[in-house]
């Protein structure tokens, strides 16, 4: 399992510094290995994580790490927007990375036993993470483009990222997808809670709950208020740090690397 | 001196100065008496967007001066226009017209709409060209026509308004369903409606004096036309406005637009400003959400796709260089005719004179001998003449007979009366 970790680290490690070749003034890499190399990698990461229970730090790290991928291949493949790899390999690479420095031993949750809805609970509420992570990517790409067509740059940024409207309609895809997504984790969460009697720690539920209200608030924003543009971008990105820096703040509370949190 | 350039273009002068030297077509004839007053045998205005140049045949006495005195009134404020001006001469000023008529000089490498600015430029500068000139821009349209042929100098978007629908591109992705303003109905308006229209843009024309173009434009390309007043209103909903009129100063301004541009909500709106002098105010592009482009900027655009045809500029190189010398033959050709007939008169004209100076001394011959000594004279010179008369043809024929034709003129100071 390691050895499928490390291959997948491999792959995902290259494929994040091709992205960033051009803006060391290296040739840009070409489609057909900005999808065959995180594609592969993908392959080799979720043979490993087939294998594991997904419950406990690690394991929850590296499957946010498979989602990522994933949505970054779905994003070359069906907007040809090649830029989101500048964020999400190196970012996949360093949890898959992370989730061997701390061991990919089950934690915990384990306990929980695998069950439908424990597998259910974590896996659509680690995609709705992960979509929430890359309405951050576009958001981060709008203003990195808006700011190079505004100021009439044109250089790496106006070349290799994708058009800003683009950029705008992934932001909207991954929100309105993240929140029913996470809406239909959490009632699967309380669906583990019940039928398979497990405990929820208040972190947990803290946690839970405040990413399913800034989630809701983003797609508020867009979806019934019509923001869009740099607002909303704004928006995607206060919302994932603010996801971020909670998280953080409760494993600092309640450390230990047996559970999620 | 026989032929001469002078003039700035976007390499030498910003938009800013470009700007002040345009002429429209009804300044051109006024401008170009001026110049040919102080001395010029003809002279043709080329003015675009992104060049001024005169071309003069004959340049003479303070023309030069008289160029860049009536350039610098545009500027004003007592600058000098030749800070941004250059001068080519001779040879090199006919290499620099073929290499703007075959786009290698144009800010878009190859782009093809010089070849149509070019030939406006004859047209509209005809009573004034002359016929060294006249010849010079006919070449100059054919050498344009050669390259693109020849090479692939002209594959791909590389004119103006190419370069603009790539830009609106990078912010909206496919522009399939979108709408499109193009205010004014020239033929840039037009060139950039097609451009739009062939990417399933909806355009509409804005025009109000030349409403009636618009308006058959408009009907050609699926679109409607409309009138400026009528246009203000549809800034809230165009996804893109290019403006491309003849006015001589700002339409679009912000007090104009803001009010419709705020109602956009938040959607970007591309604003293509291809005109010179601009038609929109700088402070337009300081709107949230409105990304202004003037001309310099798609400079910078198009130097990317540029890249891709610098492999072809030696080609194109050589097929300037091949008419240059083609040009230039049949110019030294016109020159050589009347030097040579004027160096065999001043000959002949010795011969005469000596001839009857020695026949008055030799009055005993017979008139058959004087007809003799006469024929001798006449084959003599004849003798004399033929090698230099070969080698002027020539050289003239390949292009290398003026240096030859000065020295001929100098030495037999054959100066008035002959030469181009």
């Amino acid at each position: 399992m390691p050895t499928l970790h490390l291959v997948a680290l491999g792959l995902y490690g290259l494929a994040a510094a091709l992205a960033l070749a051009p803006f060391a003034g290296l040739p840009s890499l070409s489609r057909r290995w900005s999808v065959a190399l995180p594609g592969a990698g993908a392959l080799a990461h979720g043979v490993a994580l087939a294998q594991l229970n997904p419950a406990g730090l690690a394991p929850i790290l590296s499957l946010l790490a498979l989602f990522l991928i994933v949505l970054q291949l779905c994003c070359e493949l069906l907007l040809r927007a090649t830029a989101v790899a500048l964020f999400t390999a190196p970012l996949a690479a360093g949890l898959v990375g992370l989730a061997l420095l701390l061991g990919l031993a089950p934690g915990v949750e384990v306990s929980a036993g695998r069950n439908v809805w424990s597998v259910l609970h974590v896996t659509l509420s680690v995609l709705a993470i992960a979509l929430l992570a890359l309405a951050f990517v576009s958001a981060a790409l709008y203003l990195l483009q808006f700011r190079e067509l505004k100021t009439k740059r044109f250089g790496q940024v106006f070349q290799l990222f994708p058009p800003l409207e683009r950029l705008d309609r992934l932001n909207y895809g991954a929100l309105a997808i993240a929140f029913p997504a996470l809406t239909v984790g959490l009632l699967f969460g309380v669906g583990v809670r019940f039928a398979a009697g497990v405990a929820v720690a208040p972190a947990q539920l803290v946690w839970g709950s405040f990413t399913w209200v800034v989630l809701g608030w983003a797609v508020w924003a867009r979806v019934v208020r019509g923001w869009a543009g740099r607002r909303a971008a704004f928006v995607s990105i206060a919302g994932f740090a603010a996801v971020v820096l909670v998280y953080l703040a409760l494993k600092l509370v309640e450390p230990g690397r047996e559970r999620f949190l | 001196m026989s032929i001469a350039v002078l003039g700035v273009n976007h390499r030498t002068a910003p938009l800013e100065v470009r700007e002040r030297f345009a002429h429209a077509a009804h300044e051109v004839p006024s401008a170009l008496e001026r110049v040919l007053r102080a001395g010029a045998g003809g002279s043709v205005l080329l003015s675009t967007c992104n060049r001024t140049e005169f071309y003069l045949a004959q340049p003479r006495g303070t023309v030069a001066e008289a160029v860049w005195e009536l350039l610098s009134e545009r500027l004003g404020a007592g600058r000098a226009a030749q800070e941004y001006g250059y001068v080519q001469r001779d040879r090199e000023a006919v290499r620099h017209l073929y290499r703007v008529s075959a786009g290698l000089d144009s800010m878009i490498l190859g782009e093809s709409q010089i070849q149509g600015q070019v030939r406006e430029a004859w047209q509209v500068s005809r009573a004034q060209a002359g016929p060294v000139l006249h010849r010079l821009f006919q070449s100059a349209l054919l050498v344009g026509a050669r390259v693109r042929g020849e090479t692939s100098l002209g594959v791909g978007n590389a004119s103006a308004p190419s370069a603009a629908v790539a830009l609106a591109e990078k912010i909206f992705g496919t522009l399939a369903g979108r709408t499109a303003l193009i205010l004014g109905a020239g033929d840039m308006a037009e060139l950039a409606a097609g451009c739009l229209a062939g990417e399933g843009v909806q355009v509409a024309l804005v025009a109000s004096r030349t409403y009636e173009r618009a308006r058959v434009i408009a009907e050609r390309l699926g679109g409607h036309a409309m009138t400026l007043e009528e246009a203000w209103d549809h800034f809230a909903t165009a996804d893109i406005v290019l403006c491309s009129t003849a006015a001589p100063h700002a339409v679009v301004t912000w007090e104009r637009v803001a009010p419709a541009i705020r109602r956009r909500g938040g959607r970007p709106l591309c604003l293509l400003d291809l005109a010179v002098p601009r038609d929109v105010e700088p402070a337009v592009g300081q709107l949230e959400n409105v990304f202004l482009y003037d001309i310099d900027d798609l400079q910078a655009v198009a130097a990317q796709a540029a890249a891709q045809r610098r492999g072809e500029i030696p080609a194109a190189e050589r097929i300037v260089s091949e008419e240059v010398e083609r040009f230039w033959g049949w110019y030294d050709g016109l020159g050589v005719v009347p030097v040579i007939r004027a160096f065999r008169d001043r000959l002949d004209d010795l011969r005469r004179t000596e001839l009857e100076r020695a026949l008055r001394r030799l009055d005993h011959l017979s008139p058959e001998d004087r007809a003799q000594v006469d024929q001798f004279s006449q084959a003599l010179l004849n003798k004399f003449l033929h090698e230099p008369t070969v080698v002027l043809k020539r050289a003239a024929r390949v292009g290398h007979g003026y240096g030859l034709l000065e020295a001929l003129k100098k030495l037999f100071g054959l100066e008035t009366g002959a030469g181009k």
